[in-house]
This record gives C-alpha cells, sequence and structure tokens, in this order.
C-alpha cells in the first residue's frame, strides 16, 4: 500500500477518467509509463498530480510516444511489477503491436481505454472504434458504463490480470467524454480495503530474479508457434471463470453486482437491442419510459466482458426475444458491424432464431438521446409484430442526408 | 522438466514461450562458475550442436601454441576452451569452421589450421607445417 | 577506478566465464557474436539484456532454445531500448519500495541493437530514453544495413556500397547518401558517455564498456560489426577487414565524455588508403571502375576532413 492514505469521502464526485485514477492510484502500481492523448490525458494528469504530492510510492514516466509507453510497461512488468497505462484512439492504434506483444508473452499489464474515434477525419470524442480494433490483440476487454463502473472496472483488472491461472494483459474501457468528462457520484473503497483486495503482485518469471535466469520474447518457426498461440488462447478463455470470480468476491466487499453479460428488464422482453457504455445507461430510460407509455417490452443486453467474448451467455440471454437490434457505435469499414457478428455467431448455433439487424449509431461523439432510442425500439417493435426486417439488415442512424442501408434479407 | 520439451503438449509448456537456460534455481554467480560447472536445462543452446555447419575444421597443435588467448576472444561461436590463461582446446560441438582462429593465430607456423572435416585431428597434427622463414 | 572486475591483458580476461553460448544460429565469422562475448565478459555483474529484433535476436532465442545465460527480453524492432528502461525503472520502484534489498547490487542493463533499429524503426525511442536519462547502456551492433532481412540499406549504409534496395547497377554505383553520424546525435543528448569502438581492437572496446558500466544514466556505444555475409567477405576475414576499418580511419575509434569533450582512443601507426578498406568487400567492387572511381576518391577525401575534424575536437576540448 501507498506510505500516504488518501481520506476519500464515503461518496465522491468524480469524472471518469479521475475514477481510473484513484483506482490506479488504490492497487499500487510499481510502473506507468504513459502519453497523453485526449480524452484519456486526464486520468494521467491525475495521477501524476498524485505523485508529485506524495500519493504514489510508484514510478512514473513519461515517455515519448504510446508505442514507448506500452513498450515500457512490458518491459517492467516482465522485470517483475505491477503496471499500467493508459490511452484512447490514435494512441490506442500507434501502440497495436505492442498489445499483441503482451499478450502473447503473457505479461499482466491494466490499459484504461477512453474509448474515442478513430480518424479520419480526426475526432476527439466517444466512439468504440478503438474498441473494436483490439478485438483480435489477445486481451481480457472489460466496459465500463459510468464512472462507478470505471473505477470498480479498473480496480478489479488489476486482480484478474494478475491471477495465477490468467497472467494476461486487461483493458478496461470506458466511453471518452460520455464517461471520462461527466462527473457522477462514486463511492470508492478506502485505501487500504482497495489495496488489499487487489493483493500484492506474484512474481512469474521476471528478469530482475536472477535466481532464475529467463528469456522472453522468443521467436517460433511453424513447429512451436501454433502451441503458444494456442496456450494463450486457452489462458483466454478460461480467464471468464477468474473474472465471474473477481465479480462475486467484489459483490461481497461493496454490494455492487456485476455479471459478465448485463442485462436490463429481459425477463419478460420481447425484443432487445444490445450495446455498449454509456448507451446502455441512456437506453435504461428509453426503455423504461416505452414500457409505461407505449407497452413495447423491451429489453438490453450487453457484453459487458467484450473478451473473452462470452457467447453462451449472450445466445442464452437472447432466446426468448423475437428480435435483436445491434447497435454498433464504429465506423464498420464495409460490412455489418462487430457486435451484429458477435450476436449472430452466438445465435447460429442456438434453437432461437430472432430477426438480427444492425444499426450504426453515435459515431465521433453523436449522441444517442432517449428520443432517438425510443424510435429505434419501435422499429424493431414493428418488425418483430411483421415477423420480418422491413428495412434491410444494416441502417446507419441519425446521419444527416439520403437514408444509409444495406444487405437485403435473403429470400425476401 | 521431467519431459523432453518434444513431447510436451501445448498446455505444459511455459506460458509466453518463456525459456529457462539454467535447470531449477540458481544460488551462485554464473559469471564466477565456468560451463562445465554449471546445470544448463535443455532449452540452453548449449546442448545443441552446430558441428554439422562445418566443411571444414580447426586442429589445434598444442606444442607450438603460446596461450596468447587471441583465438579465444575472435571465436563467435564461444568453440575455444580457455582455462586458468592457458588454451586448451576446440569445443566441437559449436564450432562452424568460420576459420577465424587460424587467421588470428600469431605463432610462426600457426598452432590453429583448417584442415577437411573427415581429417582425424592425429593424422592433421602429422601434416603440420614448418616454420616460415622470413620472406617466405 | 573501475568497479569492474580488473581486466589486464588479454590472458586475464580469457579466465572470463562466459554468459553467451554457442549453438547460436549467426553466420560463421559474424562479428555480433564477438562484440557481445567481449560485452559480457566486461564484467561478472547481474545482467538485464534486451534486443531489437534483428540478426542477434533472431539467432539467439529461436524456441526452444535461448543463447542468454541471463534474464534476457525481446519485444519488437523498435522498442529494445524503451522495454529496458521499462526494466530499469521497475528495479527502481522495487528498491524504493523495499521489495529488492538495498543491499542487492545493481545489475547492469544492457540493450543491443543493430543499425536498422537504432539508426531508423528504433531511433525515437532510443532517444527518449536518452532524454529521460535512464541508466544503461545501449550497444549498437552496426553492419550499416538490415542484414537479418537479406541486406536493405539502412540510414547507417555509407555512399557507394550496394545493397539490395539501392543495389549498383549500370546507372548506379549503390547509397546515394553519407552515413548518419551516430555518435554525434546521441551525444548531443547530453549522454554522459558515447563512444565508437571495433571487437578487433578489443582493449579499446573493453575498456570503453566497463567505462560505461562505471557511468551513471544513460551510455551509447556503437560497435562496428563487419558482416561477412553482406560486405561479402570470406568468414575468416572479419578481423582482417574490421582491422582494415580502424587503421584507414573509416571507422575512427573514440569517446564523447558529457557530450562537449572528445578522446581518440586510437591512433594507427600507419593509416592505410581508404581504397584498401573499400577493396576488402565486394559490396564495393563496382566503385573499381572508371565509371565510379571518383566515388572513392569523395571517400578518401571526406574521411580525411573528418579526421582533421576530430582531431581538432579533441584539441579544444569541446
Amino acid at each position: 500500500m501507498n506510505s500516504k492514505e488518501m481520506n476519500l469521502k464515503s461518496t465522491e464526485v468524480w469524472d471518469g477518467n479521475m475514477a481510473n485514477s484513484q483506482a490506479l492510484r488504490q492497487a499500487d502500481v510499481d510502473v506507468i509509463a504513459a502519453y497523453p492523448i485526449t480524452p484519456s490525458t486526464a486520468t494521467v494528469e491525475n495521477y501524476c498530480t498524485f505523485h508529485a504530492n506524495g500519493y504514489v510510492d510508484g514510478e512514473v514516466i513519461m515517455v515519448e510516444s504510446e508505442h514507448a509507453a506500452m513498450s515500457a510497461c512490458i518491459g517492467a512488468g516482465a522485470a517483475g511489477g505491477r503496471v499500467a497505462t493508459a490511452t484512447s484512439s490514435q494512441g490506442l492504434a500507434l501502440m497495436i503491436e505492442t498489445l499483441y506483444q503482451a499478450s502473447g508473452m503473457r505479461i499482466p499489464v491494466v490499459l484504461c481505454l477512453v474509448n474515442r474515434a478513430l480518424a479520419a477525419p480526426l475526432n476527439v470524442n466517444g466512439d468504440h472504434s478503438d474498441l473494436y480494433l483490439t478485438r483480435d490483440a489477445g486481451w481480457i476487454s472489460i466496459d465500463a458504463f459510468s464512472p462507478q463502473e470505471a473505477y470498480d472496472m479498473t480496480l478489479m483488472s488489476f486482480k484478474i490480470s494478475e491471477h495465477p491461472d490468467v497472467r494476461l494483459p486487461v483493458i478496461s474501457n470506458q466511453d471518452g467524454f460520455m464517461t471520462s468528462h461527466t462527473a457522477q457520484n462514486v463511492t470508492p473503497l478506502k485505501d487500504e480495503v482497495a489495496t488489499k483486495f487487489v493483493g500484492d503482485y506474484v512474481q512469474l518469471n521476471a528478469l530482475l530474479n536472477f535466481d532464475k535466469p529467463v528469456t522472453h520474447g522468443v521467436q517460433t518457426e511453424q513447429d512451436w508457434h501454433f502451441e503458444h498461440k494456442a496456450k494463450q488462447h486457452a489462458a483466454l478463455m478460461g480467464s471468464k471463470k477468474v473474472i465471474e470470480e473477481t465479480f462475486a468476491e467484489f459483490k461481497e466487499l461493496t454490494g455492487r453486482s456485476y455479471k459478465v453479460v448485463e442485462e436490463y428488464r429481459m425477463d419478460d422482453a420481447d425484443i432487445a437491442i444490445v450495446c455498449l457504455g454509456s448507451t446502455f445507461e441512456t437506453a435504461m430510460l428509453a426503455v423504461d419510459q416505452i414500457r409505461k407509455d407505449e407497452g413495447i417490452k423491451i429489453g438490453i443486453v450487453s457484453p459487458r466482458l467484450f473478451r473473452p467474448f462470452p457467447l453462451e451467455e449472450i445466445a442464452a440471454s437472447l432466446q426468448n426475444v423475437k428480435a435483436v437490434a445491434c447497435m454498433d457505435r464504429s465506423a464498420p469499414g464495409g460490412t455489418v458491424g462487430a457486435l451484429y457478428n458477435e450476436i449472430s455467431g452466438a445465435l447460429i448455433n442456438s434453437p432461437s432464431r430472432p430477426l438480427v439487424t444492425n444499426l450504426i449509431y453515435g459515431l465521433g461523439g453523436r449522441d444517442m438521446t432517449v428520443t432517438g432510442l425510443k424510435d429505434i425500439f419501435r422499429t424493431l417493435d414493428k418488425d418483430a409484430k411483421d415477423g420480418k426486417i422491413n428495412g434491410k439488415i444494416q441502417t446507419l442512424i441519425g446521419v444527416r442526408g439520403p437514408a444509409l442501408e444495406y444487405y437485403d434479407v435473403e429470400g425476401k | 522438466m521431467n519431459k523432453p520439451i518434444n513431447e510436451m503438449g501445448w498446455d505444459e509448456l511455459v506460458p509466453g514461450a518463456a525459456l529457462y537456460s539454467f535447470e531449477g534455481d540458481i544460488d551462485y554467480n554464473i559469471a564466477e562458475i565456468q560451463p562445465e560447472d554449471r546445470f544448463y536445462s535443455e532449452t540452453s543452446s548449449q546442448s545443441m550442436s552446430v558441428g554439422d555447419w562445418r566443411v571444414i575444421k580447426p586442429v589445434w597443435n598444442s606444442e607450438t601454441c603460446i596461450d596468447c588467448q587471441n583465438c579465444w576472444i575472435f571465436c563467435p561461436d564461444t568453440s575455444i576452451i580457455a582455462r586458468n590463461k592457458e588454451m586448451k582446446g576446440v569445443d566441437y560441438d559449436h564450432c562452424k569452421g568460420c576459420g577465424l582462429c587460424v587467421s588470428v593465430c600469431p605463432t610462426n607456423p600457426k598452432s590453429l589450421l583448417m584442415f577437411e572435416e573427415y581429417e582425424s585431428v592425429e593424422n592433421a597434427l602429422g601434416k603440420w607445417p614448418e616454420k616460415k622463414k622470413k620472406g617466405e | 577506478m573501475s568497479t569492474q572486475k580488473v581486466i589486464k591483458n588479454l590472458k586475464s580476461f580469457s579466465t572470463a566465464a562466459e554468459r553467451f553460448e554457442g549453438s547460436h544460429l549467426l553466420c560463421p565469422g559474424c562479428a555480433h557474436s564477438i562484440i557481445v562475448r567481449e560485452v559480457l565478459n566486461a564484467t561478472n555483474d547481474n545482467l538485464v539484456v534486451s534486443a531489437s529484433t534483428g540478426c542477434l535476436e533472431v539467432c539467439t532465442a529461436i524456441y526452444p532454445h535461448t543463447s542468454w545465460d541471463c534474464s534476457w527480453i525481446h519485444i519488437g524492432f523498435e522498442n529494445s531500448s524503451t522495454a529496458m528502461a521499462g526494466v530499469e525503472t521497475m528495479n527502481k520502484a522495487l528498491r524504493n519500495k523495499g521489495k529488492i534489498s538495498k543491499d542487492t547490487p545493481t545489475p547492469k542493463f544492457v540493450t543491443f541493437g543493430g543499425d536498422g533499429s537504432t539508426y531508423d524503426i528504433g531511433f525515437q525511442w532510443i532517444s527518449g530514453c536518452f532524454e529521460r536519462g535512464h541508466d544503461f547502456m545501449y550497444v549498437c551492433l552496426d553492419n550499416e544495413v538490415y542484414a537479418n532481412t537479406g541486406g536493405q540499406r539502412s540510414s547507417s549504409t555509407p555512399i557507394g556500397a550496394s545493397t539490395t534496395t539501392a543495389p549498383a547497377g549500370s546507372v548506379s554505383y549503390g547509397e546515394k547518401r553519407q552515413k548518419k553520424d551516430i555518435v554525434s546525435i546521441m551525444a548531443a543528448h547530453g549522454s554522459p558517455y558515447v563512444a565508437q569502438v571495433a571487437p578487433n581492437k578489443w582493449k579499446d572496446m573493453v575498456k570503453k564498456i566497463q567505462k560505461g558500466f562505471d557511468t551513471k544514466g544513460p551510455v551509447f556505444i556503437n560497435a562496428m560489426s563487419a558482416c561477412t555475409t553482406e560486405w561479402k567477405f570470406a568468414p575468416n576475414q572479419t578481423i582482417e577487414v574490421s582491422d582494415l576499418a580502424v587503421d584507414s580511419l573509416v571507422f575512427p575509434l573514440y569517446e564523447i565524455i558529457e557530450g562537449r569533450e572528445l578522446n581518440i582512443t586510437y591512433r594507427p601507426k600507419n593509416i592505410i588508403p581508404v581504397r584498401d578498406y573499400l577493396g576488402a568487400q565486394p559490396r564495393f567492387k563496382h566503385l573499381f571502375t572508371p565509371q565510379f572511381e571518383y566515388i572513392i576518391d569523395e571517400w578518401q577525401r571526406r574521411i580525411d576532413e573528418r579526421w582533421v575534424f576530430l582531431q581538432k575536437r579533441e584539441e579544444i576540448r569541446l
């Protein structure tokens, strides 16, 4: 635990960035190597202020690029200690090769990713393009919908990452600006309680352990590569169990309950949307209103655990609905969105065959309002009642100009 | 490690493809212990041989050798064995036959010369040239 | 007085217990391993070594074998320096937190990178590490090409050399650009110690390595690595070509202290013509034709000018 404790109030008012910073501080990180980029910058700035005022015993190095930030984290993590960094968008894109390297080398690192649109055009606001870019990098990826959740997820990320059965790096996601710059009530843990929950870092194959010299970052040929990637995949898939155990332990400690797949009013839902990030909370308002006012029985599903993808739980959550709209907040790049693909992939081998559509929305920080969501719900409800997708499979929602829709339903 | 690594499945490998140089933990300073007293792991390259790279090999003549250690320092393959400031011989498991040891040997005649791989050391020593006279 | 072990002469140096194992996959006659052996044998301290993607990394750590008898890390092509910065910072953090006892001697942090990594793709990373002042030694293994991928040009490739991406041909004499002066660039970062070394002059090299190990802060060593495969000479000529390089002053051996004081550490008894150095390597053979011979004269003129410059700088101590 840091030698100087910070006396937190039982309810603080923090934005998502401060939530990250406080979780990082309480986690007693040994080395943070970081580079500033909007909208994640404050995560690092707050942490540096804590450091300058003696609240952080670990080291902070401000490196010369995001690629260098993750490279230093991998080196420091391999040396044998707790490491973390934060970034967004272009910075994430710059460090992408190092993400693959970190997970392949099985180095525990926590990355606070404040989700922001990817250029071009250049845009500093919140969308999920950077989250989607990390899909195949072999990292555990968890999504927070609010500053409270950002604090909780970032804290839990260390425990998950360093677990002996996992030893994989973790991304703690939150929406840029919508979460990172929105101050809300946060109930933090006391320093001592938080540090104890995260636990001590346990070294494994540490470079600084001279009793056991170790070679990290080898080259493999065709006779060995597959075994190591298979082992990595097995660890990533198996981490779900550890994540659920960590969620359970966290609930014991705080009363806050998290699931790998979050649901809202799915028990009696006829139709559902699937989404990530702050849209989930906006949708909760829209769902309550439309149920009350128009009797449309809609629910929300979200894969809070994005990687490893909870395919079975997603399939189970959507068994009883007649239509699902998968809402992707990222430029789709010539095909259907990631959530559409992953949800459809989950449902194809299950008994249920709901109508599945893909909505592209909110790019570059464009708001998804309660009103906008209610329109989406009405369209979805009509599809369900008609027993068919009335439009095309993919629609770009809320864009000025002629309607943009793609992919006819086969056999229509 | 009980099983040779080549027989291991993905589940038995060290995560991250990390490799250990030595068996178990070491409680000594490696830099103070010569290789023959170390306990190498099977994953140290020391246990492999690259001798089959050669078509010619260096043969060492201890009689003309002055232990200058030029061959020791300039061998790229750690294949010149030096102990107690004396040249002890060539490590044929690790020697690739580059011939640098011969080119840096200062004695006349040289104390290291290249011979065909199939030539026995005994025969090679029997064929050793005489001292070169000045101007030769 | 060095805190490193005393190396009086080659015989006493030969008592070193090697920490770089044989049966790596480097070419027969490769200077990289001569350099690595000299560096690692110069100290008995605990070592953490990092390397960039390149000949050294690829040939010493192909699963399931490692040639390193010390902790070693490779991440990628650009970032061996930053990897070491991370290790060095973690060491600092763990010592400050008491997780590593203050009685434990500090290990030596050594990073190896080829010229491709150092001069080109990894330059920003090294610059950042040196600006931040991490306590480590960076050794550039300079063979003046991207050797591991078959000999493409780098910004270390000297003018007139034929490489696969700047080959000599009927209308081209190969590389058109001058070699980047990496030593001056690193000295300008305020590094407390930078030096140029060659493995054939082992005594000069080991002295500088030990000085580097004794220096606090980021140390840059540019090590000439004559490459039998890409410079196209026979494997047993590596030391001979290296001798030609330092004796013709193509590769002068000097050090710069605190970015200011320059010391020339090797003055050849007989300075040989640059032509002899170029003539020993088939990568320059096309220069020995009437069409391109003027390049050799250009070379000699530039080497002469630079030697005058180095001597002047040494004189004025700035």
